[in-house]
């Protein structure tokens, strides 16, 4: 029990690394402390051995050793027994023995010494460690473009039982650290030979950019072998360094990396490397050793074309690299498979994201069939947009499956996308060729062209599109015995005639895939076939009755079936058929004289394919007294026509037309409408606005045609472009009677409504009467709606009075243009009468009554106006010298005798008495001072006034009286008040200066004061003074109005007279025959409105 | 005829020397297509910078040059050589250029596959290249001074290919930079060359 625990106490101290994992480890510590302290007691006592040791490298052998006891030596050892075991017993001077593997258990082990000194062992297998040799490495490489170590060596499997587990831990260390930069474990399984394993290891870092070291160990599981499982020592470390060159020193060189990665450059230099960029990004430098530097790019964006340019800058140098930086080839997309021909296969697909990547460093495709074991590349070409890759596939005979793979490879991975297929299904045939188009009929044509191909086991279908000239289209289907590379012919019926029709075809397959394109279109016209129907005919006689002209119409083109050649028209009656030479078209009109019998006309057409049905009509119409002409009114160029259904007209109606102003046969155009029909619209581009059009419709019976009903119509009316020729009938001196004209047809443009008759006084070309203005009060409008009036008769006119008459007609289209008239009434003679005898006979009772009063009253007016003149000879002061009036019984001047007359009358002859209206001759000295001595004296008879002379005169009557001249002073009447205020002024002033004769004349100036004013101060002046009172002067005319008007401030003088002599200056034979200037009033006058007439 | 002074085989010893006019104007002609060319070669240095991406073409980006055998820049003193000598440098360079551009071109048809401008650019400058050095050579003949003959574009055709083939990208697109600019250096030069020949400013 002693030896046992002995035994047992060493393999508890093999290795503190044992990976015995399961023991409580508290406990595991207690039991040993125990088990140790009893052990020392026992080797005390009797000299025992410690510490022995099992370990095995192959399981085989175990390599136990153990330290002998104290005061033992080593080499007195005799032999170490086992028990149960034959042989057990092995000799030996040393502390270690190698001994076969026990089997599982406890085994008894004995060291018996020399010394007969004996130490007893418990041996088991779980005690022994299994420890395998230091791997060895085969051989330790380097990629240094992709920076991948690759790591050889032998496992020696044959030397373990096998199946055993191995595993193995790598480290990698990197210069200048000696920390490993990559540890990493992996298990393999020992198959009984000697196998030599790989690992590869790709760095981050370049491994240009420092030194590589690589070891390897392990340890091995056995599932029999329940010992202690112990790492293996590390192997020696293998190196891997770089050999500089003198061109590169920037790592890595030229690589393709995944976009978004992250990637470190380093830069080998001997000297100090100032910077490192990637494009124009500097990047902080990582120091690696001595003068190597690197940078680290984090998420790397896809480089341009020409790759990303990564720079280290030294202080004499630019070094660099190019890295390229992209995805990995996306999933093929959309990938299809089809064939055109059964030849070959084309593929297509989508290459989906793009790579970033180009040049050698692109995507390369190859497409394989799995079942045929073909392949074939993809012939790489660089695109710049995502547009679709095609590959073409040679078929294999009779192969119609296929599995196809296609795979996307490029420098950073690969990606492939499948497709299985039949590819009977799959068939899009080439665009059908050389397409050709062979009449059969005329309404039958047969269709070929040639499809490249090998479809012969199939059947296509095809579709042959017919498009009409009228671009009215139609597909229709096909389907055909499929051939190799032969041409197909289908026949295409239910043609119209003499028709223009363009042809194209596409095919595809009865298991439809797809349509092939469209082949080139074919145009082809079908042969002709007669006419199928004869023209359409109408006739019209002559306007002499003599001709029938025949009409029809060109047949149109579907029912024509070809082109007409001409026509052929024949008349027959009972007794006779007549036929005319044969009509080339286009003449679509024949005349035949006939006598006015029932014909019929036949006219048929003919074409290069035969002649059509005849179309024959009546000559005669059945004739119909019940007609009414009626009007209508279209829209447009279309008029609409209706009537009432007749059960009569068993075969048609017929609507003829024609311009009314046409003479006869004006035959414009015609319709035919079906006997059913109640309406129709008549539609010609020939119709015009404004222009009136007769339309006639037709029934037919089997006798013939029969006119129903006339209209005359517009399609739009107008406005007439004329106005109504209208005259004046009569006039009177309140009325005028206007006649008018009715306006022609041509010229009228719509069906008239009526007549606006407008008139005003007015004159001609005065502004007023020009034009009517709407609304005008002085405006008389008259609407005449009844068309039929032609006369108008105007009322309650003023007599000799001119008035403007305006006309105008209308319609619905609007008014026309206006006619206008001036007229004058005729003078109203009683009224004028009337005017003349009134006033004559108030005049000749005035002039009675005034004679009657001036008899009765003759003295007063004696007294009044022609008081008695005293005698002058009397008067001593009026004697004039005698040799001066002798001989001249007029001339009476005053004599300057002594004397005192009672009374002084001066008359003057030549009375002017100027009207107060006329201003020119009021004042023309003051106006014209200048030309006062060349006044008219007849005209004029007082101009020579000029004050400034009497001013002079008065101011030196000495001299004048020396020089004996005299001076004759004509006195203007109407200036007679101004010149005198100053003299007047300059009298009140200073009267006493004034010395010497003044004449006594002052002339009143309205005012009987100033008069006695003014004779008071001559009172004062001493001299002569003539005693003319001329308030009491009157005009000598008494027809002047003004003689009678005392407050008048007009005042005439009698005649004019020298104040220095004593003479009258106008003979005396003036005073018989005064004349009135204009003053007086006339017969005449009494009608006349101005005074001035 | 005009008279002009100097003769370019030995300018000491003949101080007159007459150009025929047919002469003058083939000298006229390879000195405009010179003057052409020189605005080429800037546009193609331009294009080609552009498509290299960055740093190539920024501001301080100068990477030093790597030596082509049998063709280097100018040199400082090819000034102070005589002027028909300068002219057989230009032949003789221009007669190499061409091999140079053509390599770069299929290099960057391979770089750039999708920049067909700057490859037709390439493609262009080697042949005017070609011709201007042919101009060159025709007006020394006729000027009796035989160039160097076919030389250059051998050596530094096959330069460049080793030099294409081993070199990583960057290099090539040094390379190709450089050629470039070689091309409008010598270009340049040979226009100065030809102007004083011109006018008459014979060394």
């Amino acid at each position: 029990m002693d030896v046992y625990s002995g035994w047992k106490q060493p393999s508890w101290m093999v290795d503190s690394k044992r990976m015995r994992m399961t023991l409580n480890l508290p406990w595991l510590l207690s039991a040993l402390t125990l088990l140790h302290l009893t052990i020392q007691a026992h080797s005390l006592k009797r000299g025992a051995a410690q510490d022995l040791k099992c370990t095995t490298k192959n399981m085989h052998v175990w390599d136990c050793t153990w330290s002998a006891s104290a005061g033992v030596s080593p080499g007195t050892v005799k032999e170490v027994c086992i028990k149960d075991r034959l042989n057990s017993c092995h000799r030996l001077e040393s502390t270690n023995i190698k001994i076969a593997a026990l089997s599982p258990g406890d085994h008894e082990v004995t060291i018996n010494y020399l010394n007969g000194f004996q130490n007893k062992f418990t041996l088991n297998e779980k005690d022994v460690s299994l420890i395998p040799d230091t791997p060895e490495s085969l051989n330790l490489s380097a990629d240094f473009s992709t920076s991948t170590l690759h790591l050889r060596w032998n496992d020696r499997g044959s030397a373990f039982p096998y199946p055993s587990n191995a595993t193995w831990e790598i480290k990698v260390l990197q210069n200048p650290s000696m920390e490993p930069v990559k540890l990493v474990s992996f298990n393999t399984t020992l198959s009984g030979q000697d196998i030599v394993h790989h690992w590869n290891w790709t760095s981050d870092l370049p491994l240009q950019c420092a030194p590589h070291s690589v070891g390897i160990r392990w340890y091995i599981d056995h599932h029999r072998f329940s010992g202690y499982k112990v790492w293996s020592d590390w192997s020696l470390l293998k190196n891997i360094s770089w050999t500089p060159n003198s061109e590169t020193n920037v790592f890595p060189q030229d690589k393709v990396i995944l976009a978004g990665s992250d990637i470190t450059f380093c830069c080998v230099s001997q000297t100090k490397v100032l910077s490192g960029q990637i494009g124009r990004t500097f990047c902080p430098l990582i120091h690696l050793y001595g003068e190597n530097v690197a940078i680290r790019i984090q998420n790397i964006s896809v480089s341009e074309n020409s790759g990303t340019n990564v720079v280290f800058t030294t202080e004499d140098n630019v070094y660099g690299t190019v890295v390229f930086a992209g995805y990995p080839p996306d999933v093929p997309q959309k990938l299809n498979c089809e064939t055109h021909d059964f030849k070959e296969i084309i593929c297509s697909w989508n290459p989906g994201r793009p790579t970033g990547l180009v040049g050698p460093r692109n995507t390369d495709y190859t497409l394989s069939e799995s079942i045929s074991g073909k392949s074939v590349a993809f012939k790489r070409f660089e695109t710049l947009t995502n547009e679709s890759y095609r590959l073409a596939f040679q078929m294999l005979p009779g192969q119609e499956i296929h599995n196809f793979t296609l795979t996307g490879r490029n420098p950073l991975g690969h990606a492939e996308s499948a497709i299985f297929i039949n590819i009977t299904e799959r068939v899009v045939p080439h665009v059908p060729v050389s397409l050709r188009v062979k009449d059969i009929n005329s309404t039958v044509v047969a269709l070929s062209w040639h499809l490249p191909g090998n479809f012969a086991k199939i059947n296509l279908l095809c579709q042959v599109q017919i498009c009409k000239a009228s671009s009215e289209q139609e597909v229709r289907n096909a389907t055909i015995k499929g051939a190799e590379g032969s041409s197909y012919l289908v026949a295409v019926d239910k043609l119209n005639p003499y028709t223009l029709y363009t042809f194209r075809v596409r095919c595809s397959t009865e298991t439809f895939w797809k349509w092939s394109k469209w082949s080139n279109e074919k145009r082809h016209l079908t042969m002709e076939a007669i006419p199928s129907r004869g023209p359409d005919t109408w006739r019209e006689w002559s306007s002499d009755g003599k001709n029938l002209i025949i009409y029809w119409k060109p047949l149109p083109i579907n029912e024509a079936n070809g082109k007409i050649l001409s026509y052929n028209v024949s008349c027959s009656s009972n007794e006779e058929t007549q036929s005319l030479s044969e009509i080339l078209d286009p003449q679509h009109k024949a005349e035949i004289q006939l006598e006015k019998n029932d014909y019929i006309i036949s006219v048929v057409a003919k074409n290069s394919a035969g002649s059509s049905p005849p179309s024959k009509i009546a000559s005669m119409e059945i004739p119909n007294d019940d007609i009414l002409v009626e009007q209508a009114v279209g829209m447009g160029k279309r008029i609409f026509l209706s009537w009432h259904p007749d059960p009569n007209m068993t075969c048609d109606y017929v609507i003829k037309w024609c311009n009314s102003s046409r003479s006869e046969p004006c035959l414009m155009d015609w319709i035919k409408v079906p006997s059913n029909s109640t309406e129709t619209i008549i539609e010609s581009d020939q119709f015009q606005p404004g222009v009136r059009y007769n339309f006639y419709l037709y029934g037919c019976t089997n006798q013939g045609y029969q006119l129903l009903r006339s209209i005359i119509g517009y399609i739009e009316e107008l406005a007439p472009i004329v106005a109504p020729n209208f005259t004046v009938e009569d006039t009177s001196a309140d009325s005028i009677l206007v006649k008018w004209e009715d306006i022609p047809v041509e010229e009228l443009r719509g069906f008239l409504r009526g007549y606006l008759f407008y008139f005003q006084k007015g004159e001609r070309d005065t502004p007023k009467t020009r034009t009517f203005e709407t609304g005008h009060s002085d405006i008389k409008l008259k609407n005449i709606t009844d068309i039929s009036q032609k006369t108008l008769r105007i009322a309650d006119l003023q007599g000799k009075t001119s008035y403007h008459l305006v006309l105008r007609a209308y319609t619905h289209g609007g008014l026309g243009p206006e006619k206008s008239m001036f007229v004058v009434t005729k003078e109203n003679s009683v009224g004028l009468i009337i005017a003349i005898l009134i006033p004559v006979a108030v005049a000749v009772i005035v002039g009675v009554v005034t004679s009657i009063l001036c008899y009765r009253k003759r003295e007063w007016i004696k007294e009044t106006f022609y008081p008695d003149i005293p005698n002058p000879e009397n008067c001593k002061a009026l004697q004039f010298q005698k040799s001066i009036c002798e001989g001249s019984s007029a001339l009476k001047t005053l004599e300057m005798n002594p004397c005192t007359p009672n009374n002084v009358e001066v008359l003057e002859s030549r009375s002017i008495v100027p009207k107060i209206e006329d201003t020119e001759i009021i004042s023309p000295v003051a106006e014209r001072p200048g030309e006062c001595s060349e006044a008219d004296p007849e005209n004029h008879v007082v101009v020579s006034y000029c004050p400034p002379i009497i001013e002079e005169e008065i101011s030196n009557p000495a001299a004048d009286e020396a020089g004996g001249t005299s001076q004759v002073v004509y006195i203007d009447v109407q200036s007679m008040y101004q010149p005198q205020a100053k003299p007047e002024e300059e009298q009140g002033i200073d009267p006493g200066v004034v010395a010497g004769y003044k004449p006594q004349m002052r002339l009143p100036i309205n005012s009987a004061v100033e008069d006695t004013t003014a004779e008071d101060e001559a009172d004062k002046t001493a001299g002569y003074r003539p005693q003319a009172n001329v308030n009491t002067w009157n005009l000598v005319s008494p027809d002047s109005p003004r003689s009678t008007d005392s407050n008048s401030e007009i005042v005439s003088f009698g005649s004019p007279c020298s104040i220095n002599s004593r003479q009258f200056l106008i003979p005396p034979k003036d005073e018989d025959s005064p004349k009135s200037n204009g003053g007086g009033w006339s017969f005449t006058n009494f009608f006349q409105n101005k005074p001035n007439d | 005829m005009s008279q002009r002074e100097g003769s370019l085989e030995d300018p000491q010893a003949d101080s007159s020397i007459s150009f025929l006019p047919h002469l003058e104007a083939k000298i006229r002609q390879t000195h405009n297509l010179a003057r052409l060319l020189t605005k080429y070669a800037e546009q193609l240095l331009e294009e080609y910078v552009q498509q290299q991406g960055d740093p190539f073409g920024m501001p301080g980006f100068s990477p030093p040059r790597l030596s082509l055998a049998g063709l280097s820049g100018p040199s400082p003193s090819h000034a102070g050589l005589p002027l028909s000598e300068r002219l057989r440098l230009d032949a003789a360079a221009l007669g190499a250029l061409p091999a140079l551009l053509d390599a770069v071109r299929r290099h960057q048809a391979e770089l750039n596959p999708r920049s067909p401008r700057l490859q037709r650019s390439l493609e262009e400058a080697a042949r005017q290249a070609r011709a201007l050095g042919a101009a060159v050579e025709t007006v020394l003949a006729a000027l009796g001074s035989a160039a160097r003959g076919p030389g250059p574009e051998h050596s530094a055709t096959t330069a460049l290919s080793t030099a294409n083939s081993a070199a990583s990208i960057f290099s090539a697109k040094v390379l190709g930079l450089q050629v470039c600019g070689l091309y409008g250096e010598w270009v340049n030069r040979t226009e100065g060359d030809l102007s004083q020949l011109v006018h008459g400013g014979v060394a």
